[in-house]
């Protein structure tokens, strides 16, 4: 009698957990389903679940009559530039934060983890004029420079980094190591899954950034994606087939992105809550 | 901590590639953004220092007021759902479940999609006459709702895409703290008769305490800063209704070019939320230490 | 995962080699001079347009055009800072509602030495002055597109309605007849914010005080001139569509207004000209299009005129300009094109051609440019603009109180013009 009861509740458990499992890949599923449909088939009083035709117009329009292609490529740039730059800048300070003791240290980390507070609107109009006196108005550059400083990067690489034990540092000391190399031939190399981490969360920041490159970009032909796929909203009036299908295209690569690093994106963050 | 004093030297040498972008790209930015908060300017035309109007304006400003409200609004709705929704999950996916694997994945994957993605496609699913949300309410015989055009509704809907796309990154913060939990506690616990719901209350929620303040601060910064969703899904209305501050200050700067203006209030908000997180920090860090 | 972070490496490098490739000066030989050029047209004219600078860049080889389309919401942002960048492109668009943004700053050229009389005297007289400060020519119109009505022909004929509704009294019937005989909408004003504002409010709220021969603003737009009986009419009749005869629907966004007509669900539909384009392309739809009816008696609608300017540049220079001029002619007197899009073209010479005539709807409306009402001058207009769309919206969801919402509205707009 208490086994049954028991295993009613684990159903009762197992279906909820579905339920939502659904509901979380449905709206995904919807962007699909309703870019494979015509205009006339998605506004309409009669309504249909699956395309009744489906077609992949919507998707040759989006490639050929817009520059999505051009607009991936540009983000794949600016976000794999925020992450390699990010990287080199980040994991020095990081690591002085955790395992130096220098004079100022707690107020500079302070002043650095305040830097997460600020928010981006103030910046903006100082940092066109700054660009604009560097001539990168217009350029890539511009759309990922004043997203390296990423102090969370710092936030969680400076977590990892205590967690790593001094014997080691000193253990090298003694042999005779300096300090560079400690942090190169070391640290570097056990850190590896929260830089990671950084790398990932760089990444997925640069591609989504939207209003920093929309200002400072001009020609169409040098948009980000998320830039792209905003005003391809606009330039074909509202249409949701089309509009879905550029959203479907503009994910692709961060699907694979997911695929490939599903693990290092999911344990980097998990690194960063342990000891927060 | 390693003998041979050159911390300090060190210290610097390793702070100061990031330092000098940090100086470049923000803290210039900070300073020269605060000078223009005393200005009027439309960017194009010669400045005029205005000394404090522009902050004297604002508190007399009935939008600036609604709009910190709505801004607030979104921060109350998603502060404590996003927090339980990521902890639930967290809990689902470091039970016993057979799909623990599968909802993770399942439930962090749409935080890797961007702010445009998302909004366009929840403000496509809550479309009012073509919507699949509504399209269904229909079918079994239920009025359809007006997600995104309706004042009480409005802003809730974009809570709720907000939901949808970043509960995810607070159940893989939780998650990483349940799994520190050591499986002792919970075995002596379930000994001594301790219920599944007992066990989370007594062991699992304080146990991750930590994590707790983590997320929460992560998740207030988040949400002050509210603009892209909004933007995209309900263009601030209806009429005003979810007009955020960040949007306010967009368009007082780049629709309506009052920088001045619209520096003093990106100030406002800048210090309003780092009094809220100082504020969190030390009560939180307090009642930890205790 | 050091293969991982080898091959991060050798992306980068890749991806930064790419860079380089594209920061790398054009170095061009003598050739076709290549100009820049910005427009906002992204309300279903961008098809119409893009096709004319195709046929531009076709029909002579001296000039390259480089066309880039920014989406509406965005297009002064960025026009802005370019400008105050000096990284403008070479040819922008600004509505004449705009210009007095950029005017007084010195951003844009004066166009009076550079565009003879012949060509001039080829312009409609009311847009070309709205262009004009202080006596100085700072841009050209390229086309003037007014608030007009559109109906829907059979669904008029299903309830018995033979003649476009004129006058208030007959427009109510007409739209009371409609629902009652098909079950569909009379109207289909929008009235809340989706992707746009509810600006048709505004728009008709403009229109309506002007036809009672009152205006929004004084004359010389420095305070508001509409907390009155005009502007109560006004927006009473705004307000009793939706709940005294109940012809309009309610929570309706741009977007839905416009599909609402499509789909044949209401009889009339108010928006600007350039819906016609959109509309014409929409299957089994049958509908005309007219001037905005009298409703308040006399004859005024709003409109907004796009024009065409040059920014002054860091080194001006001087060919650039002359190319820049010569786009701005040829894309003015090939108005006939841009009327494919549903605008009204602003040279004498363009009503005169065959194509201009053979157009179906674009003659229908014509006249209404006659009476088109120019957007006050001021710099607080965007402002006023979308905070009387705002509030219109919210005086007309609630059927708030008309004397209460005008007294609101005119102390705001009151604000905003004190803060510029």
């Amino acid at each position: 009698m208490k086994k049954l009861t028991f295993s009613k509740k684990q159903l009762l458990i197992r279906c909820i957990e579905l339920l939502f499992i659904l509901i979380w890949v449905f709206p995904l599923l919807w962007m699909v389903i309703t870019s494979l449909k015509l205009e006339e088939e998605v506004i309409t009083r009669t309504f249909s679940f699956w395309p009744s035709h489906p077609t992949f117009a919507n998707y040759i329009k989006a490639f050929t009559s817009t520059y999505i292609v051009n607009w991936m490529g540009n983000s794949f740039i600016v976000s794999l530039m925020a992450m390699l730059l990010t990287l080199i800048i980040d994991a020095p300070i990081a690591y002085a934060f955790a395992k130096i003791r220098f004079k100022g240290r707690n107020i500079l980390f302070w002043a650095v983890m305040g830097g997460m507070m600020v928010p981006f609107q103030v910046l903006i109009v100082p940092l066109y004029l700054q660009f604009n006196s560097f001539g990168l108005i217009n350029t890539l550059a511009a759309a990922y420079l004043p997203r390296i400083a990423l102090p969370i990067g710092i936030f969680i690489l400076k977590q990892f980094y205590e967690g790593i034990p001094s014997d080691l540092e000193e253990a090298a000391f003694i042999d005779g190591a300096s300090r560079y190399r400690i942090f190169a031939q070391i640290i570097l190399p056990l850190g590896q899954s929260a830089m990671a981490t950084v790398i990932i969360l760089s990444f997925i920041n640069a591609w989504n950034d939207f209003l920093w490159p929309l200002i400072v970009i001009n020609d169409t032909i040098k948009y980000t994606i998320t830039v792209g796929i905003a005003n391809f909203q606009g330039t074909h009036g509202t249409q949701y087939s089309l509009i879905m299908a550029g959203a479907a295209v503009a994910s692709i690569p961060q699907i694979f992105f997911y695929i490939f690093f599903r693990k290092k994106i999911i344990a980097g963050i998990a690194t960063s809550g342990m000891k927060g | 901590m390693i003998p041979g004093n050159k911390d300090t030297r060190d210290g610097i040498i390793f702070s100061l590639p990031f330092l000098v972008v940090y100086l470049a790209f923000m803290i210039y930015p900070l300073l020269s953004g605060l000078y223009i908060s005393f200005f009027k300017w439309d960017i194009l035309s010669t400045a005029s220092f205005v000394g404090l109007d522009n902050y004297r304006t604002l508190f007399s400003d009935e939008k600036f007021y609604s709009s910190l409200w709505h801004t607030l609004q979104f921060v109350l709705m998603t502060t404590p759902t996003l927090l339980v929704a990521g902890f639930l999950m967290a809990l689902a996916i470091t039970g016993s479940s057979p799909w623990k694997g599968l909802m993770e994945n399942v439930f962090f994957f749409p935080y890797i999609f961007s702010m445009t993605v998302v909004s366009t496609l929840w403000a496509w699913l809550m479309q009012k006459d073509w919507g699949i949300f509504n399209q269904v309410l229909i079918n079994i015989g239920q009025n359809p709702v007006s997600w995104l055009t309706n004042e009480r509704l409005a802003m809730w809907s974009v809570a709720l895409t907000t939901l949808w796309w970043t509960a995810g990154f607070n159940m893989v913060l939780f998650g990483a703290g349940i799994k520190q939990i050591p499986k002792e506690i919970y075995e002596s616990a379930a000994i001594d008769g301790a219920t599944y719901i007992q066990s989370v209350r007594h062991i699992t929620i304080p146990l991750v305490s930590s994590t707790t303040v983590l997320c929460l601060i992560l998740q207030i910064i988040a949400s002050f800063n509210v603009f892209g969703q909004v933007y995209v899904m309900t263009g601030g209305g209806p009429h005003g209704t979810t007009r955020v501050l960040v949007q306010y200050i967009y368009e007082t700067g780049f629709k309506f070019f009052k920088m001045g203006y619209s520096a003093a209030m990106s100030y406002i908000l800048f210090l309003i939320i780092l009094m809220v997180s100082i504020l969190q920090y030390t009560l939180l860090g307090r009642k930890e230490n205790a | 995962m050091k293969k991982q972070i080898l091959l991060v490496v050798l992306a980068a490098i890749l991806a930064s080699g790419m860079l380089f490739a594209q920061a790398a000066p054009e170095t061009k030989a003598e050739g076709p001079i290549e100009i820049t050029f910005w427009s906002l047209f992204t309300g279903g004219d961008g098809e119409f347009f893009d096709a004319m600078v195709k046929e531009f860049n076709a029909s002579q080889s001296e000039i390259v055009m480089k066309n880039d389309m920014v989406k509406f919401d965005n297009y002064y942002t960025k026009l802005t800072t370019a400008l105050a960048a000096k990284t403008a492109p070479d040819v922008v668009v600004v509505h004449q509602g705009n210009l007095l943004n950029y005017v007084p700053s010195g951003s844009l050229l004066a166009l009076d030495s550079y565009v003879d009389a012949t060509t001039l005297a080829d312009f409609q007289q009311a847009p070309l002055d709205a262009c004009r400060f202080d006596g100085k020519l700072f841009s050209l119109p390229f086309d003037v597109h007014p608030i007009v009505m559109y109906y829907n022909k059979d669904l008029m004929a299903k309830a018995g309605i033979t003649k476009v509704p004129q006058s208030a009294q007959e427009f109510i019937e007409a739209s009371q007849k409609v629902k009652q005989a098909t079950g569909k909408w009379g109207t289909a004003i929008d009235n809340t914010t989706g992707v746009y504002k509810a600006y048709t409010l505004a728009r008709l709220f403009m229109s309506m005080i002007a036809q009672q021969g009152g205006s929004l603003l004084n004359a010389d737009a420095t305070a508001p001139a509409f907390n009155n009986a005009y502007g109560e009419a006004a927006l009473k009749w705004l307000q009793d569509l939706v709940h005294v005869y109940k012809v309009n629907p309610t929570e309706l966004d741009y977007d839905a207004a416009m599909n609402t007509f499509k789909l044949g669900e209401a009889a009339f539909y108010f928006n600007g000209v350039w819906a016609t384009g959109t509309l014409e392309q929409t299957a089994g739809l049958n509908f005309g299009a007219a001037p905005l009816p009298p409703i308040m008696g006399g004859e005024a609608a709003w409109a907004g005129s796009h024009t065409l300017a040059i920014p002054v540049q860091k080194n001006q220079d001087p060919k650039r300009v002359e190319a820049a001029m010569t786009f701005i002619n040829w894309m003015t007197s090939h108005g006939e094109m841009w009327a494919k899009a549903g605008h009204i073209p602003t040279r004498k010479s363009v009503a005169q051609k065959s194509e201009m005539k053979a157009l179906p709807y674009r003659a229908d409306y014509a006249a209404a440019a006659a009476f088109a009402l120019p957007t006050p001058r001021t710099a607080a207009w965007e402002e006023i603009y979308g905070t009387l769309s705002d509030k219109l919206e919210f005086a007309v969801t609630k059927n708030q109180n008309p004397k209460a919402a005008l007294a609101d509205m005119e102390q705001t707009v009151k604000n905003i013009i004190a803060s510029y």
